[in-house]
């Protein structure tokens, strides 16, 4: 085993038993308190970069800054960002609006296939359409929202160049109350296809699938621990019929309501498996990073 | 009524329908059912409301404190600032059978429930 396939293995195993220390000591002790005097929680934000189906109150407005950082590519060093300042609100009691601007920063030296940059720069714009599908009742565990958001950018995601670009992320964001005010599980279904213009002319289309499940454990009122995973899929058609490469991501997440008008997530993803279409090296890092952390912080008002 | 009319016609009315369907509006809208609840002392009176499955609600909440307060609940999905010896209303679509809890947003110790059947 070369030295830094062993490096990646202990990542691994760290990350695994970071995660399931935190489930299993936070759950004992979230254990022996009563959690039948708290109040609901919203499930949206307790799962990560796993979307719940909470789609917030209605006459709700929220100011968020969901910033999400990538890190590891092959070979050099590459670190990147794309922040969202998020306006949504809920118009009524199914559906949720977002939409906002993306500020996006671009670290990148010696990274095969990427030019070397450094930047920072405004790169574009999103909306999102939630939709509360099924919803959780006391007789009904379960609750699914379908989600809809368009995005363009000018400014690549992942090499940082000049582009039009536009996305459609479809998702499926589900939950299950597992144990009343305690357990959660999440799960979300994503179809992303997306269009490039480059700066050459050449047009670029590409689509990611995939899926994730997540487990949270609310062990205050106010703080949700868990961990979740994600299998992704990508394709250079929008159509899924060019499979380049799929990646399998793990990690622990967390979100803290510091008062009940303002709260913040955290969560961090590192690519455990992972293999590209012709290439014998392990982990995927051509589509996707080694390593993904998100930073979510909201004001409700 | 010219063809071109119905045909300019008939996408907005998906449109709407899409729209009626997404917000939940019921086609014909039901007759609401009325529950009133006072909130007096820091406390939900009465603290246990009851009302009928599948039919919408309209909840009425009367503030006697002195101050304002937030009715708020997150699976009845809604938030309501009443201002001091105010009244607030709150439409509330037509629920399944189950207990809806509500509280105070701004006083923890203030709480109560909506049991539907």
């Amino acid at each position: 085993m070369h030295r830094q396939e062993v490096t990646q293995y202990r990542h691994r195993r760290a990350t695994i038993a970071v995660a399931v220390t935190c489930l299993a000591g936070w759950g004992g002790v979230a254990c022996a308190e009563d959690a039948s005097t708290w109040r609901d929680i919203e499930t949206k934000y307790i799962f990560g970069f796993t979307t719940g189906s909470g789609i917030g109150l209605e006459g709700e407005k929220e100011f968020t800054v969901d910033a999400i950082g990538r890190f590891g590519k092959r070979g050099g060093h590459y670190a990147a960002s794309e922040t969202k300042y998020e306006f949504e609100f809920t118009p009524s009691q199914f559906i949720q609006i977002e939409f906002g601007a993306l500020g996006s920063t671009h670290h990148i030296s010696g990274v095969t296939d990427l030019d070397d940059r450094r930047q920072f720069a405004l790169g574009g714009a999103f909306a999102e359409l939630r939709y509360l599908a099924i919803e959780r009742t006391s007789s009904n565990p379960l609750a699914v929202t379908l989600a809809v958001e368009p995005t363009i950018r000018r400014i690549d995601e992942t090499g940082g160049a000049r582009v039009r670009n536009f996305e459609l992320e479809t998702t499926i964001n589900a939950d299950l109350e597992l144990i009343r005010n305690r357990l959660f599980a999440g799960f979300n279904l994503l179809y992303e296809p997306e269009v490039t213009k480059l700066a050459s002319g050449e047009t670029q289309r590409e689509a990611k699938f995939g899926g994730s499940a997540a487990l949270a454990v609310r062990v205050a009122p106010n703080v949700v621990l868990g961990a979740e995973a994600w299998y992704l899929r990508h394709y250079d058609a929008a159509n899924l019929t060019a499979f380049t490469g799929d990646a399998v991501m793990l990690g622990p997440t967390l979100y803290w309501a510091f008062t009940p008008k303002m709260f913040m997530t955290a969560a961090w993803n590192v690519q455990v498996w992972g293999r590209e279409v012709g290439s014998p090296v392990s982990l995927n890092l051509a589509e996707f990073q080694h390593h993904r952390v998100k930073l979510k912080f909201a004001w409700e008002f | 009524m010219s063809v071109v009319t119905i045909m300019m016609r008939k996408p907005l009315l998906v449109l709407a329908g899409v729209v009626g369907l997404l917000a939940g509006v019921p086609a014909h809208a039901q007759q609401a059912v009325e529950v009133q609840v006072s909130y007096s002392k820091g406390q939900f009176q009465p603290g246990e409301l009851r009302a009928p499955a599948d039919k919408p609600i309209t909840l009425r909440v009367k503030n006697l404190d002195a101050k304002p307060m937030e009715f708020e609940s997150k699976s009845l999905r809604v938030e309501k600032v009443v201002a001091a010896n105010g009244e607030g209303v709150i439409n509330v679509r037509a629920l399944k059978p189950g207990r809806y809890e509500f509280y105070d947003d701004f006083n923890e110790k203030a709480r109560g429930t909506l049991t539907v059947q």
